[in-house]
């Protein structure tokens, strides 16, 4: 694969403090896309700031800041308002309310089905 | 001076008690004296009486033997004869009258002057008379009679006189008391309702104010203030009383501050469980998630063997840490029982925190781990897998609560006594505030808020299983981080109790 086909490929970013879960995320969504990975929400934000993704998968119960306070902020400034992010949490029920009020575009609920997390990531995607 | 109301309650009894007996007992000793006075002056009046009759008589005895001295005819000396014998009666009731033995002693005398009068003289002369008239009217014994019937007549004025005097002074004294008394019993008059309305008033200020006291503690008690406490310095049943209401209140002021105590206790207790069914589901779905994730991709999808293998890994470990969360919360049930079963075997710490250590870097690589520990194995008896767990859960704290580039120390330190254990981080540390319940279950501090996932179990159970090897637990906070340690007795200190008997699993 060249470098014009890689940088053509778009990229995730995953945030989660589970490591297992960032390998697993990767794997159901397999080689279409590029990968960035952060353990909680300051290293997403690094990252973000050095290159915006095209879409956020993110998990809620994190260390430092939560992943929807970092939802929040990116929702309020206008060059990541628009970036699609599905959010991924152990925590059922009010966090997805939450979640998809705060303007999150997808809610996953652990445990999830890897082809559901991979459908929704392509629509997102192509939207 | 405190009356008891007992005391002031008789007191003022005793007092209208003693007034009134004083009153009556003197209205009665007046009454007496009067009926008294009443019946001497009656008596002295049959006494003058009795003395003016006797007199009659006499002056007619007299009257008769002059006449039949002059005439001596028949009818005067019948007449005589009539009168020698009236004057008897009178003076046997002048006698009657007079009671008094000096005074009838007097009568008995006017009576022998009379008879002494009658037979010594009247008789004799009127024999005379009629044997010799001329003899019988001598001025001489004209004199005798008169000097005869003056003696009588003034005796017998004096005995009516005395009677008169006596019934006079008795009337007088009796006049004289009645007068005190009737002074008195206006005085009482006055002095009685002054007397009982001051018992009164002695008596309500003895029992009013204290009860009022009493009225308005009561109130408050109702009212919910069990701080409320009542005098207890008074000598008397209020004093009493006091006492008891303040045992009773301070009584149901403890009793109250205990429930509510407890009640916070059960609430407290009932939001940890909450918060631990939430963190169990939570805590289980982590791992869960993975190993569904990664089995169904390795059904669904053609993968190479590679990955295959990565996958299964994952699924291995994952499982793995799902088993040991399982045998964590079984644990919480050895928090609460008393005992706590431990094996007790000669166990190498060394060899734990290394193995420990190694495991936590294949784990999480992101830390760095600075392990102090010298070549030797350092032993001491206790529970291997215990142990373990302890290390494990200090270790997984560490790296959770600290950055994740950040420096985990770890390290021994052996002296005689103790074997000494710490793992220390570059995390936040322990705020003063949470020092006291950090060793609690289900307690978490701000854990939740951080986003950090856990139950609140792992350092009460460290804290038991170190405790239930004779060690202790503890921490200090650093500049930054925190450093937790433990330390358990060494190999030789325990050895040397061995005799005891020895906890065994």
């Amino acid at each position: 694969m060249n470098v014009a086909a890689e940088t053509l490929r778009p990229l995730i970013l995953i945030c989660d403090d589970e490591r297992p879960l960032r390998e697993l995320i990767k794997a159901a969504l397999g080689d279409g896309y590029r990968y960035e990975e952060a353990a909680d929400t300051g290293e997403a934000e690094e990252l973000m700031a050095a290159d915006l993704p095209s879409l956020l998968v993110l998990d809620v119960m994190l260390p430092g800041k939560s992943g929807l306070e970092l939802l929040g902020e990116l929702r309020d400034r206008p060059e990541t308002a628009d970036i699609p992010v599905v959010i991924i949490s152990a925590w059922h029920g009010e966090y997805e309310v939450t979640a998809l009020g705060s303007g999150a575009d997808a809610f996953l609920g652990k445990p999830f089905d890897p082809d559901e997390l991979a459908h929704t990531v392509e629509r997102l995607i192509a939207a | 001076m405190r009356h008891s109301v007992g005391v002031r309650i008789a007191a003022v009894t005793f007092l209208a008690a003693g007034v009134l007996a004083l009153i009556f007992t003197l209205f009665f000793i007046a009454e007496r004296d009067l009926k008294r006075a009443n019946s001497a002056t009656s008596r002295s009046a049959d006494v003058s009486a009795a003395g003016v009759n006797l007199r009659a008589r006499v002056s007619a005895l007299d009257a008769a033997f002059r006449a039949a001295l002059q005439e001596r005819t028949a009818t005067s000396t019948s007449d005589w004869h009539t009168a020698r014998e009236s004057w008897q009666p009178a003076a046997a009731q002048l006698a009657s009258a007079v009671q008094s033995g000096p005074d009838q002693q007097r009568v008995h005398e006017i009576e022998s002057l009379i008879h002494a009068y009658v037979s010594d003289f009247a008789d004799p002369l009127l024999e005379i008379a009629r044997v010799a008239p001329s003899t019988a009217h001598s001025p001489a014994l004209s004199d005798e009679d008169r000097i005869r019937l003056t003696t009588i007549t003034s005796e017998t004025d004096a005995i009516t006189a005395a009677a008169a005097r006596t019934a006079a002074s008795r009337s007088r004294s009796a006049d004289a008391f009645a007068d005190r008394v009737t002074k008195f019993g206006l005085a009482a008059l006055i002095i009685t309702p002054l007397l009982l309305i001051s018992g009164g008033i002695w008596l309500l200020r003895g029992v009013a104010r204290p009860l009022r006291e009493v009225v308005d503690g009561t109130s408050s008690v109702a009212g919910g203030d069990f701080t409320v406490r009542l005098d207890d310095r008074r000598r008397d049943e209020f004093g009493t009383l006091a006492k008891a209401f303040n045992r009773m209140t301070s009584a149901l002021a403890t009793n109250r501050d205990e429930l509510i105590a407890r009640a916070q206790r059960l609430e407290e207790s009932e939001r940890r469980k909450s918060e631990l069914v939430s963190i169990v589901s939570h805590e289980v779905r982590t791992p869960l998630a993975s190993i569904l994730g990664f089995a169904r991709l390795l059904l669904e999808r053609d993968l190479t063997a590679d990955e295959q293998r990565a996958y299964l890994r994952i699924i291995d470990d994952e499982a793995t840490r799902l088993a040991s969360l399982v045998s964590d919360f079984l644990d919480i049930r050895l928090l609460e029982d008393k005992r706590f079963p431990l094996r007790s075997n000669h166990v190498d710490v060394r060899q734990i925190v290394v193995d420990q250590t190694e495991a936590l870097h294949v784990r999480n690589p992101g830390h760095q781990l600075d392990v102090r520990v010298e070549d030797e194995p350092v032993m001491v008896l206790g529970d291997e897998q215990r142990l373990t767990q302890v290390m494990v859960n200090l270790l997984s704290n560490a790296e959770k609560f600290s950055p994740n580039d950040g420096k985990v120390t770890v390290g021994i330190h052996v002296t005689p006594r103790n074997v000494r254990v710490y793992v220390a981080d570059e995390g936040p540390g322990i705020p003063p505030e949470h020092a006291d319940q950090l060793f609690e279950p289900f307690f978490r501090g701000d854990a939740a808020a951080a986003g950090i996932a856990g139950a609140g179990i792992g350092l009460a159970l460290c804290r038991r299983i170190i405790e239930a090897h004779g060690g202790r637990i503890g921490f200090e906070n650093l500049q930054p981080g925190a450093r937790f340690w433990f330390e358990l007795p060494s190999l030789a200190v325990t050895e040397s109790k061995q005799l005891e008997p020895a906890q065994q699993a």
